[in-house]
């Protein structure tokens, strides 16, 4: 019976699915802690921190999008 | 003529267990949302509703194929399909009336291994694809989902921590939204198949179809979307309230991991075609971002139940689906078994639909609040 268990697909599983949750975290932990940052740092006249956390936000944005994406494609290419 | 009445039966059965399906399962998507305030519940499951009637369209691989290889295919006739969809209906009203979330697949393929075990013997049931494609993903994908899960709300609060709470509240209950439309779409895409390929099953069976692997026909597809869509909008608010608050209380970052962590594993696991239950996901999952933050703050209790309810699911309702072939059977092989059947659900439907109905305004006011 264990013969039956596809384990190839079982064993990718096991460390594709906690990356793709850290990826997903990481992106918007990035989007959540870059815009706060700027903020504060434009409030206080820091306008080149302000502009670098930005960057950082933007960046974890376009991470989390592309991650939002990909899971458009994987239900897409189950037709 | 009795084999025409016998598919009337089978589409609309089908699309009751597609409702039932959307209510029960509208808590898997939405009842983290609600319950850190990401979004208010109606509009909560109002754009649930919508995404699972647009995933219905994402992908129209016909999911007959529900307990295909499973159960050996010579056995099944529209009225193995019909018993089969009645014991997965009875399941899901259980499960929804005692407020624990539990698996709408499982409980189809455990209505029809039922039916097809009462039609054909055991010969018909195979226990090595049940095992492979039913217990094995069972048990992986809470554990992955909850270590998932876990993990994200361990790496979010150090990223955030230090933070103020306000902006990174809000930001958490902003992403959850994202989340939970990513969520709802895939659910619409697995679960409405189900029906769309169960009703496909039931029209090759019945000769208006025909080919190796025929297209669902349009009116098949708009039904079956029609149908989750408005399952879930009804909303399953007692499941809601099991996933939301009872497990854990969370806020907003733990919602988040939550969800992207059932999210992520679901899609993983589709990616690699290795089919997992977006119940036993999600659950794990809010079990996971609850535990890690403080291991007593999960409701282990309840926790058992809900596993208990999950060790329950397929051997119910395959009771109940080869009871149903069975009474069916009592009254020949015409259609007047399925119609006596059908009609004694509706009727138990509408006594507990009524009286939940006469309860509607308060129980409104407790989601409400």
């Amino acid at each position: 019976m264990i013969a039956a268990i596809d384990t190839a697909a079982l064993l990718q599983l096991l460390w594709a699915a906690p990356l793709a949750v850290l990826t997903v975290t990481v992106a918007w932990g990035l989007v959540i802690r870059g815009t706060t940052r700027a903020l504060e740092a434009r409030r206080d006249g820091r306008t080149l921190p302000a502009g670098l956390h930005a960057l950082v936000a933007i960046a974890g944005f376009a991470l989390f999008g592309a991650a939002l994406v990909v899971g458009l494609l994987i239900m897409i290419a189950k037709n | 003529m009795d084999s025409d009445i016998i598919l009337v039966i089978v589409v609309v059965t089908a699309l009751a267990f597609d409702f039932t399906n959307g209510f029960h399962d509208t808590a898997n998507a939405v009842a983290t949302s609600i319950s850190t305030r990401a979004l208010a519940p109606r509009t909560a499951v109002a754009l649930a509703s919508i995404l699972n009637f647009a995933g219905a369209f994402v992908s129209l691989k016909v999911a007959a194929t529900i307990a295909s290889g499973i159960v050996d295919a010579h056995v099944i006739t529209t009225t193995v399909i019909f018993a089969g969809l009645i014991g997965a209906i009875f399941w899901n009203l259980v499960t929804w009336y005692v407020g624990l979330p539990s698996s709408s697949s499982h409980a189809l393929i455990g209505g029809v291994v039922g039916a097809a075990f009462a039609s054909a013997g055991s010969s018909a049931v195979k226990g090595t694809a049940l095992l492979e494609k039913v217990i094995v993903p069972a048990l992986v994908a809470p554990i992955v989902a909850f270590v998932a899960a876990g993990f994200s709300i361990l790496i979010a609060y150090r990223m955030v921590g230090r933070l103020r709470p306000g902006p990174v509240n809000r930001g958490y209950r902003l992403g959850q939204i994202g989340s939970l439309s990513l969520l709802s779409l895939s659910h619409g895409t697995n679960d409405a198949q189900k029906t769309m390929g169960i009703i496909t099953l039931a029209l090759i069976a019945h000769g208006n179809l025909t080919g190796a692997h025929p297209d669902p026909p349009t009116w098949v597809i708009v039904s079956a979307a029609s149908a989750i869509a408005l399952g879930t909008y009804s909303g399953g608010w007692r499941i809601i309230r099991t996933m939301g608050s009872r497990i854990i209380k969370m806020d907003p970052a733990q919602g988040f991991s939550a969800q992207t962590g059932g999210a992520a594993v679901i899609l993983t696991a589709a990616h690699l075609g290795f089919p997992l239950s977006t119940t036993h996901s999600i659950t794990g999952a809010v079990l996971g971002a609850g535990a890690a933050k403080r291991l007593s703050a999960a409701r282990w209790g309840l926790a058992g139940n809900i596993f208990l309810a999950w060790i329950l699911t397929l051997p119910c309702a395959a009771i109940v689906g080869g009871l149903t072939f069975g009474v069916t059977r009592i009254f020949g092989t015409g259609a007047l078994g399925p119609l006596l059947v059908s009609v004694s659900l509706l009727a138990l439907m509408a006594a507990v639909f009524g009286k939940r109905l006469q309860r509607g305004p308060a129980l409104n006011a407790a989601v409400d609040s």
